[in-house]
């Protein structure tokens, strides 16, 4: 069990190519936290400078109270699992999870110990003397969860384990791997670019684009509080809406409008605005924030408005509709109860109170 | 009509297979026949089946056999041969590890200094190559052992390094990760994993060695006989006489141990040869 710390972290590789510039994060004993981004962003550098897979240019990294900079990986206390399982072919899957202990000298009846009792954890105890090659590719990470479990390290680190599994595994074993983090109660990071995998696994997301945080905070409020559009636009499915819009003072207070919109904010923006009256900015609102007529009723009733449904995607639950405004695409999100037909037109009103104001430069959060 | 077209397709390959098979096999069949025939009968009749007249059962191998240093030159054969293929699979698949994890390029200059090794024909290095290993004693059972590891290690190299490139990275980082040091990750890990390219490359080498005439007979000579040499010279009588008999008995011993080296070895043979060529 212990803590990760990074201290302005720079990673260049040989070909001077700078992946990460200037990386600050503190992970905290037991937790579990999700590093999530598009491919290239660093995520995956990140986690592999922590297992001492990639060496650190510049800054410090500490695993508990250890600055590990020149450690070598085996001497970090930390196990790791693959995407591609890194299963040893040559060996059963009793001797792969056994290998770490056997290496240390760990005796062998404890070996035998651990290994049968990760083995009952994880339902693999009847697969213990296949080779992996025998083996679903399900079965096959949980033998590499369980190579990284007997060794009960300090820190768990996992770079796109479920990548490789078909959607229903996928769900299945991202509710194992939570479980798991329970039961150990070690620190955990993971690595992952699906966003479903991040909101619903971590204690806590590190959004990255390019080497740098976007931010880190929560599921929960990452979802509601995005700090910039690119946070608001990677997480949540379907993606954030984005209008580019202006704001106007009028007597009732600040509106952003645009084309035939014209929505009044909420009080609470009013001091953020000031500067922004007669400006562009983006608007951010969230499909589930659009609702049909009857959801909305008095609450948002004068924002309604009638759109153009192009296509309406049925998901079972719910309906995706995809809509245009003023030449733009707007999609929205609402329960299957109602009648939608693909090329109609429907009444939809926008949630004032959900709206996220952004930005146009920085694309930064201005208020939401 | 498509079935007839393939039929005589088939046909075609099958006939031209066999006459290519009946190619290589006539002057293996040859040495076997005449082996059983006396010596007086090979020379004036070569190609004709041993009969009641000529045939002398197993005389030849016995004389052959029971002729002087032939055992020895057997033994010191087979300790060059196993010390030279052990030493060209431990230390070119360790060689082409490195350089293909490693990436420099010092490393591509060693690469390719490999694969130019390979084009260079024996027969161009050899009189300079005799002079230097002689000089630095090499020219003894043991010292021609990192000689063949020299002349072995350019295609080995080519062919570990090709099955290497295939290899995910990460099973060696799970290894590290699982407290192997560089020499663990390699023996326990990554070799075992390269054993199907480890017995081609062992096999290959092995069948040249074993058979090779020229390098042994440049560096040992006469004092220390392989078996090829040994089967020249001492078959070869007063006078530029030769008991071909004895030869072709000798011969026929000759090749049977790389032959069930070759038969246990081959199911992996072509797996190696197909890992490295299509993933290389």
């Amino acid at each position: 069990m212990a803590s990760i710390t990074m201290k302005n972290i720079k990673k260049t590789y040989e070909d001077n190519t700078t992946v990460i510039e200037n990386l600050n994060l503190e992970i905290h004993d037991k937790e579990f936290v999700i590093l999530v981004g598009p491919s290239g962003c660093g995520k995956s550098t990140t986690l592999r400078m922590i297992a001492g897979l990639e060496d650190i240019t510049e800054g410090e990294l500490y695993i508990g109270d250890r600055l590990v900079n020149g450690v070598s990986p085996k001497d970090r206390d930390i196990a790791m699992v693959f995407q591609s399982y890194a299963l040893y072919p040559h060996m059963s899957v009793y001797k792969n999870m056994a290998f770490g202990l056997k290496n240390r000298r760990v005796p062998k009846k404890e070996i035998d110990k651990k290994v049968k009792a990760a083995a009952e954890m994880l339902d693999i105890e009847s697969y213990l003397h296949r080779k992996p090659r025998a083996l679903s590719g399900g079965q096959r990470q949980r033998v590499a969860l369980g190579r990284a479990m007997v060794r009960e390290p300090a820190v768990f680190l996992l770079d796109e384990p479920l990548s490789n599994l078909d959607a229903k595994l996928r769900t299945e074993m991202r509710s194992r791997i939570s479980l798991l983090h329970k039961e150990l109660q070690t620190t955990f990071v993971y690595v992952t670019h699906d966003q479903t995998e991040a909101m619903t696994m971590g204690d806590r997301i590190v959004v990255m684009k390019d080497g740098v945080i976007m931010q880190q905070d929560t599921p929960q409020m990452l979802y509601n509080h995005p700090q910039n559009m690119f946070v608001a636009g990677f997480i949540g499915t379907p993606p954030i809406n984005f209008i580019d819009c202006v704001i106007r003072r009028k007597n009732d207070g600040f509106h952003a409008v645009f084309d035939r919109f014209d929505y009044l904010l909420p009080k609470r923006m009013y001091g953020s605005l000031s500067l922004y009256t007669d400006k562009e900015v983006v608007m951010g609102i969230r499909p589930d924030d659009i609702h049909a007529e009857r959801y909305f009723l008095g609450k948002n009733g004068e924002n309604a408005i009638e759109l153009y449904v192009e296509i309406a995607e049925m998901t079972g639950a719910e309906y995706y509709l995809y809509a245009t405004a003023a030449d733009k695409k707007i999609v929205a999100k609402i329960p299957a109860g109602e009648s939608v037909k693909s090329g109609s037109y429907m009444r939809l009103a926008v949630d004032t109170d959900k709206i996220h104001i952004f930005d146009k430069v920085s694309e930064k959060l201005i208020c939401d | 009509m498509k079935n007839k077209t393939s039929g005589v397709k088939n046909a075609f390959w099958f006939s031209l297979l066999l006459l290519l098979s009946f190619i290589f096999l006539f002057p293996i069949y040859l040495v076997v026949m005449n082996s059983f025939k006396s010596k007086f009968n090979i020379v004036g009749t070569p190609f004709r089946f041993p009969d009641s007249e000529t045939f002398v059962g197993l005389e030849n191998y016995i004389n052959g056999i029971k002729s002087a240093g032939i055992f020895e030159a057997f033994l010191r054969t087979l300790v060059i041969t196993v010390g030279s293929v052990a030493a060209i699979v431990i230390f070119t698949s360790m060689a082409a590890w490195y350089i293909v994890r490693v990436k420099s390029r010092f490393n591509k200059a060693v690469y390719y200094l490999f694969l130019f090794s390979m084009i260079v024909p024996f027969q161009m290095v050899m009189f300079t190559m005799t002079a230097v290993c002689i000089k630095l004693g090499l020219n003894s059972v043991l010292g021609i052992i990192p000689v063949y590891l020299g002349f072995g290690a350019g295609l080995s190299v080519f062919m570990f390094s090709g099955f290497i490139k295939s290899m995910p990275r990460e099973i060696e980082e799970a290894a590290m990760i699982d407290g192997c040091g560089p020499v663990k990750a390699f023996f326990a890990v990554v070799f075992p994993i390269l054993k199907p390219t480890a017995i081609t490359v062992a096999i290959l080498n092995a069948m040249w060695i074993w058979n090779d005439f020229l390098l042994p007979y440049l560096l040992l000579g006469t004092t220390d006989k392989t078996l090829s040499v040994a089967i020249q010279i001492t078959m070869q009588g007063a006078y530029g006489s030769i008991d071909w008999g004895g030869f072709m008995a000798m011969l026929v011993l000759a090749i049977i141990p790389i032959i069930i080296f070759y038969l246990i070895c081959q199911k992996y043979i072509i797996k190696g040869v197909i890992d490295g060529a299509v993933k290389g």
